[in-house]
């Protein structure tokens, strides 16, 4: 027996490490009820453990790399500018030379400032309440689109918060860790994201893809998408507020598994692929700065006074209505009364609704109003017809009038009277 | 291709390192396979971690040692990825396994023959992986063989670097 375990070793390892594996993945892996596997969405104990020491064994030599990289591009770019000094100093006077370099490096300061200052405009003008953090890695595969932030759950953040940048949509929180969190952008696979198109006002569910280009999917052919149309979230996924702009339209290819639907490639408008800066929506629950709530104070007082105006406005056109002669038609047939009346008022008077008079034909014909020949009178049979209609027309006229009195009114406007 | 007896093996010898370079290569491999493609937009066709398996496991011609290696490193990038955790866990254990069991048979100080086990076991990686994923867990996944073609030279490119740094650590006698 013991010359089985030793001379089969290795192959025993294997099988060992092989089945822990495979009995690990398994436990991950649920059936859902379309018939499809599928990963749980929220990870395990144990799986969050292993992921958690991942993170905090890869994060300090990341966040390393990532504070030396951005020493190493100022020392070269200092390098540089060092040796373009020493060249001009050799050409021109020394005292131009130097004003002349720091007005150009006040220059590009003053452009690296206005860049960093867009994004905190953004971030202090936006409704919502967000969070700045730094990408400082990934997960290094392209079968897995994610990417960590240096913040955590030290500053309170949660999964499923929306990440974007001044561009638009990024991603969202996938797990968070003590100090970082892992971002899945919406161009992985496995994302998705409830988008409408600006103009066509189509609603889709944003997907990423293997190459990387998120696409719309599942949604019928329709010839009104056209390349360079706005895409924006649609504020159903509970993720992203309603408004944020995705991207645009990139192209419009067939559904290779449905014959009458499309799927539409989306450009991002933010750079998935060279993300610095994030910002992740911690609330949202609208933020208005003192200004905005003062105006939202002002406004709300002005609506009493608006809703007064606009019924003075509205008696007074229906007054005007009454008083123009050519709007009424004295022969049209009388309106329904009004049957729903507030207890203790008087009931509307109900006027016929305004019908434009024809001008008499100047040479009439079989086609003209009023003066087609009727069959049945000159067949002589249209003695009772003729005295059903009579009584008809005469009834028309009595009920009509109370319409042209003066003290008539709309029927909407029959409860302020 | 030069097939090597067990004594051969023997006389050539297995090759030791400093304890740190096995704690330190692995390490720097996931630590860089999870930074550079931040840097590399779009070209970060290479797989540390897989070259790192498989230089260790043919050096230290030890199977059990490719197969631990292997399963470590795998489990690690899964960690940082938001798959399931295993999936490169066993794609690397069977590659540490295999480099570990030819390293046995073949004289592994042939740079071009280092070089074409790369190129082969980075292709038999993806296989591995795509077989997991696919038929295993019957998980949805788009696929690019071309992607993982150049994923093989791009390890087989950075393996010709690689080992002829590491085989400089080595503790001679």
């Amino acid at each position: 027996m013991e010359s089985f375990f030793v001379r089969y070793r290795n192959l025993l390892v294997l099988l060992a490490v092989l089945l822990a594996q495979i009995i690990g993945l398994a436990m991950q892996v649920r059936h859902t009820d379309n018939g499809r596997n599928s990963l749980d969405t929220k990870d395990g104990t144990g799986v969050r453990l292993i992921r958690l020491w991942a993170d905090a064994l890869v994060t300090p030599p990341e966040r390393i790399f990532h504070g030396s990289k951005l020493g190493a591009l100022s020392l070269w770019g200092n390098y540089l500018a060092l040796r373009h000094v020493r060249e001009q100093n050799q050409d021109l006077q020394k005292t131009i030379d130097r004003l002349r370099l720091e007005q150009a490096a006040l220059l590009e300061d003053a452009r690296q400032g206005q860049r960093l200052q867009a994004i905190v405009d953004f971030q202090q003008k936006y409704i919502y309440k967000t969070l700045a953090a730094q990408a400082i890695g990934s997960s290094g595969s392209d079968q897995s689109r994610v990417f960590y932030i240096d913040k955590g759950s030290d500053y309170k953040l949660e999964r499923d918060m929306a990440v974007i940048t001044a561009d638009g949509i990024v991603g969202k929180v996938r797990e968070v860790f003590p100090h970082t969190s892992q971002v899945l952008a919406i161009n992985d696979q496995s994302s998705g994201a409830g988008v409408i198109l600006e103009t066509t006002r189509i609603r889709g569910i944003l997907r990423g893809s293997a190459t990387g280009r998120p696409q719309i999917v599942g949604i019928l052919a329709d010839q009104r998408i056209q390349p360079g149309e706005k895409v924006l979230t649609a504020g159903g996924d509970q993720i992203f507020p309603r408004g944020l702009p995705v991207g645009v339209v990139d192209r419009v290819v067939k559904d290779p598994e449905r014959d009458s639907f499309i799927d539409v490639i989306v450009k991002p408008a933010a750079h998935l692929d060279r993300l610095d800066e994030v910002l992740i929506i911690t609330s949202t629950q609208p933020r208005f700065s003192p200004d905005q709530q003062q105006d939202l104070a002002t406004s709300e007082a002005l609506k009493g006074v608006e809703a007064a105006a606009i019924k003075e406005q509205q008696k007074a056109s229906a007054i005007m209505a009454e008083r123009l002669p050519g709007l009424t038609d004295p022969n049209a047939p009388p309106a329904a009364p009004a049957t729903a009346t507030a207890p203790g008022q008087t009931p509307a008077v109900p006027i016929a609704a305004p019908v434009p008079k024809l001008m008499p034909a100047r040479h009439p014909d079989r086609f003209t109003p009023g003066s087609a020949p009727n069959p049945l009178q000159d067949q002589g049979t249209s003695a009772p017809a003729s005295q059903e209609s009579k009584p008809a027309a005469t009834d028309a006229k009595p009920q009509s009038k109370p319409a042209q009195t003066p003290n008539t009114a709309p029927p909407h406007l029959g409860r302020d009277q | 291709m030069a097939l090597l007896g067990a004594d051969s093996r023997r006389d050539l010898g297995i090759r030791s390192y400093p304890m740190l370079v096995y704690v330190l290569a692995p390490l720097v491999a996931v630590v860089l396979q999870a930074w550079l493609p931040r840097l590399l937009v779009g070209y970060a066709w290479f797989d540390l971690p897989l070259v790192v398996t498989v230089y260790f496991a043919l050096v230290r011609r030890d199977p059990i040692q490719g197969t631990l290696m292997g399963a470590a490193l795998g489990l690690f990038e899964d960690a940082l990825t938001h798959h399931a955790i295993g999936i490169n866990g066993v794609a690397k254990t069977v590659v540490g396994f295999l480099a570990g069991s030819v390293g046995v048979r073949i004289d592994v100080e042939n740079r071009t023959i280092r070089l074409m086990l790369t190129f082969v076991l980075s292709l038999l990686s993806s296989v591995v992986y795509l077989f997991i994923h696919r038929v295993l867990l019957g998980l949805e996944l788009d696929w690019s063989w071309l992607a993982e073609l150049m994923k093989a030279v791009g390890n087989t490119v950075i393996a010709l670097v690689l080992f002829h740094l590491l085989d400089r650590l080595q503790i001679r006698d």
